[in-house]
């Protein structure tokens, strides 16, 4: 049973003064040392022991690492830190990438997105973070610090298990971006969670649907589901019934079919598999129809 | 364990301490420089009763390390009154009778204050998803979310 | 007990709360504020992880010889049992062990971490024993026994353990004849509802400090609604002198009744017993407040009821099994209330009720706002529900019929004082709208309303006391000694308010004597069962009052009056007759001189009350009737207009009222927050709670699985009514309504979502999940 101690365990806080510095202090101490930038999934992990390093690694004081940059070519890219209320807050994300706003309102309570950050909550593989889904859908990439100098990581193959990433010992995460979204995009996210706010999602769906004549149905959509599988999922059979056929609401709902008949959630404290599977259909129907009448269907 | 040496500005004053590397800022405050407004309610993160400013923003004081408050602004519940004058929300809460076990209460004002200072004209759906994270279990809320829109329109 | 008078300005009035300031700046001092300095020790908890074992050995060697340990205790240290009704618990267990999380040994250590990791280095060895999971198979001769010893227990003589059973009281009603009034009845509805175990989520852990000096007197500070019964319990189960044991209790951060009694406040006290001088502290985690403290124990409730073709109600069979858990110190008397209050506020002639408090193997149960009846009304309120829809009555109509009234004879025999139940129904229908339907905000939502009754009694003692001490100051200013809580309820505004006014002197020349300290403040048997504004009230005017006489008494002298000429009006004593004045300031200290300042009358003014029922008779072991079962019982009635959303489940409260006869509101907004707080706490239980318990561990001792309504989750709109049929016992006609109004949310929301969606489930939460589920196995969603 979950039973933490009073206080945080111990271990020795570092400040290195450059990225190439913390990441080869990372590297040199494997499962012994951990990077953190808001930490509220780090000390939380800590105090139950689940995680028990002996040094964390503050990495968000480095250059670049709180910038929200957004450019009309290339498009978006927020540094590792920036904090969820920035999201929501910034004017760039709301006029371009509104979705990320959308999504991290959702998340926790205020004073608690004041240090969470949409990529450590990538980095520690939760499976029901509720910004996953909009990066997934939104082609994000992450740029990472590695001891052999930066390189980038799609989300698409990022996610091993829960808790699980291909980041290595080492990796620091500096940042995600964004290319421009395909044009006339609209996207949607519906949480569920047991309160009205400030929950974890039991069933989380992400939305994104764009004009795009390539298709039979003459748009595309871009799915992801929250809490429902080991790792963030893309409901790639749903995605495929929504470009094949005509979009009315038949196709919809078979889309919505497909997306719950191709997860196999748990059941724990907040919903059961049974439940989770029905609002998979629930949520992805209201959700795929909503961007569907946006994007002028 | 390693130890920090760290300076920073405490409702308004210049403080130092020395503080552990896994000691919260939460700790800090209340068993090093024992001031104790700020509550421990659940060291989760989750109950928000240990709800301070760093540096303008609410968070939890129980998910910060004090050594990372090196440099930076602190406000909490004792640095909302000035010169014996009750900042607006507090007026307001003691009218409205926003208060009933009080604690936590002082959560509830840090997070009510950054609400005001980012929206100083809020609906009550802003009031009550600005105070979420602040869990309350005597009052229902009511009381609490009528004080910051009382506090809100007196401004 | 004073007769019925004129009531003065101040009762009724909505004065502001005396503690708001220090709470709002950060002053106020809850336990874990205090500071004790360097030598201060911290305590941990060594916990059993079995939930039925013997314990065949323990080795702290290994946790001795840990630097800064400076002492472990465990059963063997302490012999004696403790408990409040039932003495049926060890401070540590002794030789078997009842629940996941139960006490098994007490380190203390200079830092929290040490303590910690020398728990974790005591070495217990167990043998697992059968474990009892299900009060109903509990309750059965096939169970294990849990505690073979039940009938050595010391037990008060309204509680009847059965010898040989895991049942630890068993309450029964034999009222009338229900076999022969089935015969009459032209409908039934016969029902089970499991009722979960909840937790009372005060935002405040448990916390207390305990400090013994080297001639054995020792001191506790604790977050406590009892210091009375924790210093009465500890000492007699420590052999310590009350008048060595002293209990300090700051400001209380929330207890709901999970503060009352003595649940972990005995542990820094054994443990201080063997570091004399050291003052040693144990605080609860949040998450050892969810999985190791009392809480609401889970009922599981057989209930028939039956009416004639008028919808008179004629009979009701009611058994109840009450998961007591590992103890039922506390929990026998929560049993007892369920099983004399077990009609719910309906006038039923024929009744017959058992109601079992079972041993079992989950976590204690105790006292828990509204203390049995949220479980009881849970059943109740619903088969009222379903019954007046059986008979095509309408729900209003039907509970007006049915509701008690004053001069009915209750279920006990007792005769009711008058009551305003039917007004409170009519209130709450008339708030929300009863009868209309308007169509629900969107086509993927329905619409309901419903409405559920509730009664309660103080469940206490028949002689639980309350006294008062006023003492005067020289600025004509009071200070007010008494032993009852503030525990956020705001019974010391209250108590001030009748100080005052009794007194004859404005609201704020009265200040509360705190923190409450068994050395210094007035006995009081408990802060508990809505009881503090009735009793502790009566107490307090009783003090005001002999303040009052002895200052007239003083006056009259020096003037050479009739003190029936003189009166006290905003804080000046006047004569009617002489129409001389004089200012209650510096004379009540120093007295009157006569003309030539050679003599003096009266001098330092304290006043002093009690109060104790004394009417209260016992019942009858095989009937449960008597003359007066109770002191009195406060009623009330709430309402709910929601709407379902069919996609998801999920509950969204449009409004909801709540009506309740509170006899006369000495400070009617603060009858108000509290008929708020109870309507949300009622509903967070309704919606969102439940202790997920599975072979008796906890799956969700924390706030991130264990959810409490937020912010974001009260209704739209909440209408709190104050109805007044004054009590003829309680000050100005005072009662208690505390607790009330949590207890008819889970039955009123039930009504509301049945008349929305047509389903009804065995017991809450009614969470979106398993209001969806439930939609779904009856074909009304797909």
């Amino acid at each position: 049973m979950l039973n933490p101690t009073p206080g945080l365990p111990a271990f020795d806080y570092v400040k290195p003064a450059s990225l190439p510095e913390a990441s080869h202090f990372l590297a040199a101490h494997g499962d012994t040392a951990r990077p953190f930038m808001g930490g509220t999934d780090t000390f939380v992990r800590m105090r139950d022991g689940f995680w028990g390093e002996k040094h964390l690694v503050d990495v968000k004081h480095f250059e670049g690492m709180n910038a929200i940059a957004f450019d009309s070519d290339s498009g978006l890219t927020m540094g590792a830190a920036v904090n969820m209320n920035r999201v929501i807050a910034s004017p760039e994300i709301n006029a371009h990438y509104p979705l990320l706003a959308e999504a991290a309102r959702t998340v926790a309570s205020y004073q608690l997105r004041s240090r969470a950050t949409i990529v450590g909550n990538i980095c520690n593989g939760s499976p029901a973070g509720d910004t996953t889904g909009a990066c997934l859908v939104l082609h994000g990439v992450l740029h990472v610090h590695g001891v052999n100098g930066p390189r980038t990581e799609s989300l698409d193959h990022f996610f091993l298990g829960p808790g699980k990433t291909v980041l290595q010992p080492g990796d620091i995460v500096t940042a995600i971006s964004f290319p421009r979204p395909p044009q006339g995009w609209a996207g949607r996210y519906l949480k569920l969670g047991r309160n009205a706010l400030g929950d974890l999602a039991i069933v989380g769906v992400t939305a994104l649907g764009y004009p795009d004549s390539t298709a039979t149905s003459g748009c595309r959509f871009r799915l992801a589901l929250a809490s429902v599988a080991p790792i963030p999922y893309r409901p790639v059979a749903a995605e495929t019934i929504l470009a094949e056929n005509k979009i009315d609401e038949n196709t919809i709902v078979a889309a919505a079919e497909a997306a719950m008949n191709g997860v196999k959630p748990i059941s724990d404290a907040r919903g059961s598999a049974r439940y989770r599977q029905m609002m998979v259909r629930n949520l992805t129907r209201q959700a795929v129809t909503d961007v569907w009448q946006q994007i002028g269907g | 364990m390693a130890v920090h040496n760290i300076t920073f500005t405490l409702n308004g004053e210049a403080e130092a301490a020395v503080v552990p590397s896994h000691m919260t800022l939460l700790q800090m405050l209340r068993e090093e420089i024992v001031m104790t407004g700020t509550k421990n309610g659940c060291a989760a993160g989750e109950c928000g009763a240990c709800t301070v400013l760093l540096n303008g923003e609410p968070v939890n004081s129980c998910l910060v390390l004090a050594v990372e408050c090196d440099g930076q602004t602190l406000v909490t519940v004792e640095g909302l009154a000035h010169d014996r004058q009750l900042d607006p929300l507090q007026q307001a809460l003691i009218e409205i009778g926003g208060v009933q076990c009080g604690f936590c209460t002082p959560g509830v004002l840090i997070s009510a204050r950054a609400l005001l200072d980012r929206n100083p004209h809020p609906t009550k759906a802003d009031v009550q998803a600005a105070l979420v994270g602040n869990l309350c279990r005597c009052t229902g809320y009511v009381r609490i979310i009528d004080g910051v829109l009382a506090a809100a329109e007196r401004a | 007990m004073e007769t019925m008078e004129i009531k003065p300005d101040l009762i009724g009035q909505s004065v502001g709360r005396l503690d708001s300031h220090e709470k709002v700046t950060g002053a106020a001092l809850f336990t874990d504020d205090l500071q004790f300095g360097r030598k201060l020790l911290h305590a941990r908890i060594k916990r059993s992880p079995h939930p039925h074992a013997l314990i065949k050995s323990i080795d702290v060697s290994r946790a001795l010889d840990l630097p800064g340990v400076k002492a472990i205790v465990t059963g063997d240290d302490f012999p004696e049992h403790i408990g409040l009704y039932l003495k049926d618990k060890h401070i540590f267990a002794r030789e078997r062990v009842r629940f996941v999380g139960e006490p098994v040994a007490g380190v203390a250590a200079v830092t929290e971490e040490v303590a910690e990791q020398a728990v974790e280095l005591i070495d217990v060895e167990y043998e697992p024993l059968e474990p009892v999971f299900d009060p109903e198979f509990g309750a059965s001769p096939e169970a294990p026994l849990i505690h073979p010893d039940l009938e050595k227990y010391e037990v008060p003589n309204f509680i009847f353990p059965q010898a040989g059973t895991n049942i630890a009281n068993h309450f029964k009603i034999r009222k009338g004849d229900t076999g022969r009034a089935w015969e009459r009845c032209t409908t039934i509805v016969e029902r089970k509802f499991h009722i979960p175990h909840i937790q009372h989520v005060p935002i405040e852990p448990h916390v207390a400090i305990a400090q013994v000096d080297q001639t054995g007197k020792a001191t506790l500070w604790a977050s406590s609604q009892s210091p009375f019964a924790q210093r009465n319990l500890i000492a007699k189960t420590l052999g310590i002198s009350q008048s060595d044991m002293r209990v300090i209790a700051p400001l209380v951060g929330g207890g709901f009744g999970c503060k009352a009694g003595v649940t972990m406040e005995a542990m820094p006290v054994a443990i201080a017993t063997k570091v004399p001088g050291y003052p040693v502290k144990l605080r609860l985690t949040r998450e050892e407040e969810f999985y190791t403290n009392f809480v609401r124990q889970g009922l599981v409730i057989n209930i028939k009821v039956g009416c004639d073709a008028d919808g008179k109600l004629l009979a009701m069979e009611n058994t109840m099994f009450w998961d007591g858990g590992a103890s039922t110190e506390y929990g026998v008397n929560i049993t007892r209330a369920g099983g004399y209050s077990s009609t719910g506020p309906y006038d039923i002639p024929n009744v017959k009720t058992d109601s079992l408090c079972v041993y079992t193997n989950h976590p204690i149960g105790g006292a828990y706002r509204g203390f049995g009846m949220s479980e009881l009304h849970t059943a109740v309120d619903q088969c009222m529900d379903e019954l007046a829809e059986a008979i095509g009555m309408d729900k209003v109509a039907f509970h007006k019929l049915n509701c008690v009234r004053g001069g009915d004879t209750l279920v006990t025999g007792m005769t009711l004082h008058p009551v305003g139940l039917e007004e409170c129904i009519d209130k709450v229908a008339k708030a929300i709208d009863w009868g209309e339907k308007p169509p629900a905000g969107a086509p993927n939502k329905r619409r309901g309303k419903g409405i559920a009754l509730a009664w309660k009694a103080p469940a206490m003692p028949p002689n639980a006391g309350s006294s008062a001490r006023l003492e005067l100051n020289e600025d004509g200013t009071a200070t007010l000694g008494v032993g009852g809580q503030e525990i956020g309820q705001g019974t010391f505004t209250a108590v001030a308010q009748i100080a005052a006014a009794t007194l004859g002197v404005p609201y704020e020349s009265i200040r509360i004597a705190g923190p409450l300290d068994t050395q210094y403040s007035p006995y009081e048997w408990q802060t508990v069962a809505s009881r503090l504004t009735w009793s502790m009230g009566n107490a307090v005017r009783a003090a005001a009052s002999d303040a009052r006489r002895q200052i007239l008494e003083t006056v009259a002298e020096a003037w050479d009056e009739d003190v029936n000429d003189l009166d006290i009006v905003d804080g000046v004593v006047i004569s009617y007759r002489s129409e001389q004045e004089q200012p209650l300031k510096e004379m009540v200290i120093y007295g009157l001189p006569n003309e030539d300042f050679t003599e003096w009358t009266g001098g330092p003014i304290v006043g002093r009350g009690m109060f104790m029922p004394t009417y209260v008779t016992g019942l009858d072991p095989e009937t449960g009737q008597g003359e007066r079962a109770v002191v009195h019982y406060t009623v009330g009635a709430q309402a709910f207009d929601i709407e379902i959303d069919m996609e998801t489940g999920k509950i969204e409260v449009l409004k909801g009222a709540a009506a309740f006869d509170v006899g006369q509101a000495i400070n009617p907004e603060l009858v108000k927050a509290q008929i708020e707080g109870g309507f949300v706490q009622g509903l967070s239980s309704a919606v969102f709670e439940e202790i997920q318990l599975k072979e008796g561990v906890m799956q969700n001792p924390s706030f991130v699985d264990y959810r409490i309504a937020t912010a974001a989750d009260i209704p739209h709109e909440i209408e709190s009514i104050i109805v007044e049929v004054p009590q003829d016992d309680g000050p100005w006609g005072a009662r208690g309504v505390g607790e009330h109004p949590m207890i008819p949310a889970v039955a009123a929301l039930a009504n509301a979502i049945y008349d929305a969606v047509g389903v009804r489930m065995d017991g809450p939460p009614f969470s979106a999940e398993k209001v969806y589920l439930a939609m779904l196995d009856a074909g009304i969603v797909n």
